[in-house]
This record gives structure tokens, C-alpha cells and sequence, in this order.
């Protein structure tokens, strides 16, 4: 009878055994993605000099991710990136440099405390400076654990994140669950996450200067130099608003929570419907963004010829003092609701359309729409056209350079606050080698993609990406 | 309330769609069939996240992580 039991239990072990020897893996092999683009923008309304001013902005970036299969039912990704900027507009968080030496400003954006002829300083909204801010380096890594049921209907999942820049880093976490049902016919997904932000303030030189030196003007930064009023005559009533007022509060904290829904409507088509709730606190303006305020007089340093032609692209030579950096709340509540629905046509066609709807207590909506349509043109081919519109109301906040009032609590004059509407213009093609012919050491290149895109907004900004990416497995 | 009760209606709608069985989601299988973007996109998603007041729900972070949106 023992030894029955024993036959028994182990033919049981042994079924179990064999189940899980043959059990479908989540994910079947390691898998390796190198992506890479080049970004370039310009526009004539740069934020950190109140609205008007040189918007060229190069952007490299780079990033590699892992997903290693840790069990049958198991996945941890790991994900590393940079990304590396050069701006126009943030090199001139200090513009007084554009002939190639500072003065002694101290910690603002500049890491140097060189020192020039004050008759020399100039500088000009529309002319890119070589102040330390003119570039910067994001850098990410991210965590991720997923866990599979047996039955595959069932997913979890948790991560964490850690990002940093030369004025900001990032911590984050977050977790989420999916189940899927009716016969893998429809899916529920939760999640939520915390960012933890923490900003190293970076103020526009003048102000942070004016700080510096309490407001005397022959002192620090503004000694020797000669500041304008309106009529180029000199003057020493330049005065910010509130004497500036650096930031206290240094944290922006992110919590969000997703709600997903997929449903497979035939053979050839299916939908999904998601939402976030989000919730921002803490300092949620950029420090290092002016506000030039049109019931206040105005000052200058530079050459008194040119401040008649101040807004002009012409200028060259003359910068505005400012009146403040951006103000905005301390909270913001965001809505975004996303659709996208998926119909295969042939097998040459599919096509793909998303659709969102977004909302916050700014005063900002937005509607994006986009459509791309996938052509097989061959076994390894894919090429990928795709078309994409944006429109958005502008911020509560928002207004151009000098328009805003100086009795005012909240003011930017960034124009991604702004109204307006963007039309995006993508092409991309994909090669795919179901055989992984060619390798690198022991990973068999699976597929490249390669996506092109042309954006442009109705109010004159333009930019352009290249992005490029390699898909490996492991062999 | 209205708008809940359209919502669940809308979900009861596509729950009771046709059940497609496993041997049947050839199509629905097909890599540009996914309801994501491929991951080749993330820095455009990024970037419509520094460029523009709106983001999330695309799949991407929709706060928290750079000193942009």
C-alpha cells in the first residue's frame, strides 16, 4: 500500500514535472534593444528668454534594454539611457557671454567665474550664448519584474527608476497588474507609480546675481557694468519683481494611476481604452524660464542701438533684464483618456490609429490623433507612413513676452503653454530576419527599424527625429 | 454617473463581442497588430512630452522623471 501511494505521488510529481518542462515561456530567449535618434528644433519663441528668442535645440540619445527570462513565468528587464542636449535657449540662462567670457557670476548657469571687460557685455535673445547651460546630460536606468501565472492570464508586475540631470533628478517606483479573459479575448489592466523628483534650481544669471548682491548694483556680477532703461540712457532702477524670490520648495513629485482595457473585436481588429490620473506637487515652473511683465519699465545691458529692435532676430547685441522666472501653482491635476483601435486589412495592410483626449486643472485641453499604416511589402519589409495631429488650449497662465501684468500670482511665458495646433508628418521601415542570420558574439539580430519624423506647429516651430533600432536575441 | 454607466456600457459591449479562439488570432497576432507603440518610438514619445502641455496615455510616463512636463 506504502509502496503504492509512493508510485502514485511520484507519477503525480512527474506529470507535474512534465507540465512544467513543456510549459510555454513568457519570454522564450533573452532579448537586446539598442535604440538611438537625433533630434533638432527651432523656433523663435525660446522660453528661458520670455517668449522670444533662438529655440535651437540638437538632442542625441541612447538607450539599451535587457529582458532577461529569470524563470518560465518570470522577466526582469533592465533599461539604460541617455539622452545629450545642446540649447540656444538655455544657453542663454546666462546670454551675457556670447563673446566668449563671463563675468563673475557666480553659481548661476555658468560653472566659471571668469571674468571680462565690463564695456564688452552684451548679449541677445537671439543668439546662443557658451554659458555651462547650454547643454546637459539625462541619464536613466530602470528596473523592471514581471510575473506570469501558469495559465497566462494573470501579470504582475513592479519597477523602479532613478533619472538625473545637471539641475533635476528623479526617483521612481511603480507597480501594476493585468488579467486577461474571455478566452485571452479581453484585458484589464492597473497600475500605478510615484516619481520622486528633486530639482537643483538653476536661475537666470541677472536675477540669481541680484540675489546675490541684495540688490546693490555696483557689486558681484553688475560691477562696471552699465544697465539701459528704455531710452539707452543709463540707470540703476532695474529692480525684479519682489526683489526675486528664489524657490523654496525643490521637490515635484508625480503620482499616477492607469487604467487599461483591451478587447479583441474580430479575427482582423482590436481595441484597447486607457486613462491616467495624475497628480503633480511641488515646484512644477522651470527656474531657470524668464517673465518680462508689460507694466514695468524696462532695462538692458548691451548696446543701446539695438534696444528699439529688441524682438527682432536682428538683435544681436542687447539683452533684456527680467522681471521674474515663470510662477505657476504648486499642484496640477492631468486627465489623459487614450483610444487606439488596430484593423489588420491584408496581408500587405494593416492600419493603426490612436486617438487621446487631455485635460488638467491648468486650463489646458488638448486633442492628438494619429494614424499609420503599416505596408508589407515583402517577407523582411515593412515600411510604415504615418500621419499625426495635435491641438491644444492654452494654459491659464500663459501669455507672450511683456504681456503679462506684474500684479499677476501666476505667469509663463513658455509656448508649450501656448495655444496651438501640430501636424507630424512620420515615415519608417523595418527589416526583419525571422532566421537571425547575422549575429553580435551570441545575439542574433532580429529585426532593425528605422522611423522618420517632420513636426511642425501653426506657429512656426518645426522639428525633425531620426530614430534607429536593433532588436537581438539571445541564441 | 451618466458618464459611468456609458462606460460600463461600453465595456458589457465589447465583452459580449464574438469570441475569437486562440487557432483564430493569426491577424491579431501580427507585431504591427500591437496596441503599443514599438519601443523604436520612446524618444519621439519623449519628446512630445517636453514639447507639448498634454501627455500620457500613450504608454509612456506621464509625469515625473526630467524637469519637463
Amino acid at each position: 500500500m506504502i509502496i503504492g501511494a509512493f508510485l502514485f505521488l511520484s507519477n503525480i510529481i512527474a506529470q507535474e514535472k512534465t507540465s512544467k518542462e513543456y510549459k510555454k515561456r513568457v519570454l522564450e530567449t533573452a532579448e537586446v534593444d539598442f535604440i538611438s535618434s537625433y533630434y533638432s528644433q527651432d523656433g523663435n519663441n525660446a522660453s528661458v528668454t520670455g517668449g522670444i528668442g533662438n529655440e535651437h535645440l540638437t538632442d542625441l540619445a541612447s538607450s539599451i534594454t535587457i529582458s532577461l527570462p529569470i524563470t518560465a513565468d518570470d522577466i526582469l528587464t533592465i533599461e539604460a539611457g541617455f539622452s545629450a542636449y545642446t540649447s540656444a535657449s538655455s544657453s542663454n540662462g546666462n546670454p551675457f557671454d556670447i563673446s566668449s567670457a563671463s563675468r563673475n557670476g557666480g553659481d548661476d548657469d555658468d560653472e566659471y567665474d571668469d571674468k571680462r571687460a565690463a564695456s564688452n557685455t552684451i548679449g541677445s535673445p537671439w543668439v546662443a550664448s557658451s554659458g555651462a547651460s547650454r547643454s546637459d546630460v539625462w541619464s536613466t536606468v530602470n528596473v523592471d519584474y514581471s510575473h506570469t501565472s501558469d495559465d497566462r492570464n494573470f501579470t504582475w508586475n513592479a519597477n523602479a527608476s532613478f533619472a538625473s540631470e545637471y539641475d533635476y533628478t528623479s526617483v521612481g517606483f511603480g507597480a501594476g497588474i493585468l488579467t486577461q479573459f474571455n478566452e485571452k479575448n479581453t484585458s484589464l489592466g492597473i497600475s500605478g507609480s510615484v516619481y520622486l523628483d528633486t530639482w537643483d534650481p538653476v536661475y537666470p544669471t541677472e536675477l540669481k546675481s541680484y540675489n546675490d548682491v541684495n540688490g546693490n548694483l555696483n557689486l558681484g556680477f553688475f560691477n562696471g557694468i552699465t544697465i539701459l532703461n528704455e531710452i539707452g540712457n543709463a540707470s540703476t532702477s532695474w529692480r525684479p519683481k519682489n526683489g526675486f524670490e528664489k524657490i523654496q520648495d525643490k521637490s515635484r513629485n508625480s503620482y499616477s494611476a492607469s487604467v487599461s482595457f483591451s478587447q479583441i473585436i474580430s479575427k482582423n481588429a482590436q481595441i484597447s481604452i486607457f486613462a491616467d490620473f495624475v497628480q503633480q506637487q511641488g515646484w512644477l515652473a522651470n527656474p531657470l524660464q524668464r517673465v518680462y511683465f508689460g507694466d514695468v519699465a524696462n532695462y538692458y545691458i548691451g548696446n543701446a542701438s539695438s534696444i528699439s529692435n529688441y524682438a527682432s532676430s536682428q538683435n544681436k547685441d542687447v539683452f533684456q533684464l527680467a522681471d521674474d522666472i515663470e510662477r505657476l501653482p504648486n499642484s496640477r491635476f492631468k486627465i489623459p483618456i487614450g483610444m487606439r483601435l488596430n484593423y489588420f486589412i491584408n496581408e500587405m495592410f494593416v492600419i493603426r490609429t490612436y486617438y487621446r483626449y487631455y485635460y488638467d486643472n491648468w486650463g489646458i485641453s488638448s486633442h492628438t490623433a494619429s494614424i499609420e499604416l503599416p505596408i508589407k511589402i515583402s517577407d523582411k519589409f515593412t515600411l510604415y507612413p504615418s500621419y499625426r495631429y495635435y491641438i491644444q488650449k492654452a494654459a491659464t497662465y500663459f501669455a507672450p513676452f511683456e504681456q503679462h501684468l506684474s500684479t499677476e500670482k501666476y505667469y509663463t511665458s513658455d509656448f508649450d503653454l501656448s495655444e496651438y495646433n501640430a501636424t507630424q508628418l512620420g515615415f519608417g521601415v523595418s527589416y526583419t530576419d525571422i532566421f537571425t542570420k547575422s549575429h553580435l558574439w551570441k545575439l542574433g539580430l532580429k529585426s532593425v527599424d528605422l522611423k522618420l519624423y517632420q513636426y511642425k506647429r501653426n506657429s512656426g516651430f518645426n522639428s525633425g527625429i531620426v530614430n534607429i533600432g536593433f532588436k537581438f536575441i539571445m541564441d | 454617473m451618466r458618464k459611468g454607466i456609458i462606460t460600463l456600457a461600453i465595456i458589457g459591449f465589447f465583452s459580449s463581442c464574438v469570441s475569437v479562439k486562440e487557432y483564430e488570432k493569426i491577424n491579431i497576432n501580427d507585431p504591427d497588430m500591437s496596441l503599443a507603440d514599438k519601443k523604436v518610438e520612446k524618444f519621439k514619445t519623449n519628446f512630445h512630452v517636453y514639447r507639448e502641455a498634454a501627455a500620457g496615455a500613450n504608454g509612456g510616463k506621464s509625469g515625473g522623471g526630467c524637469g519637463c512636463n
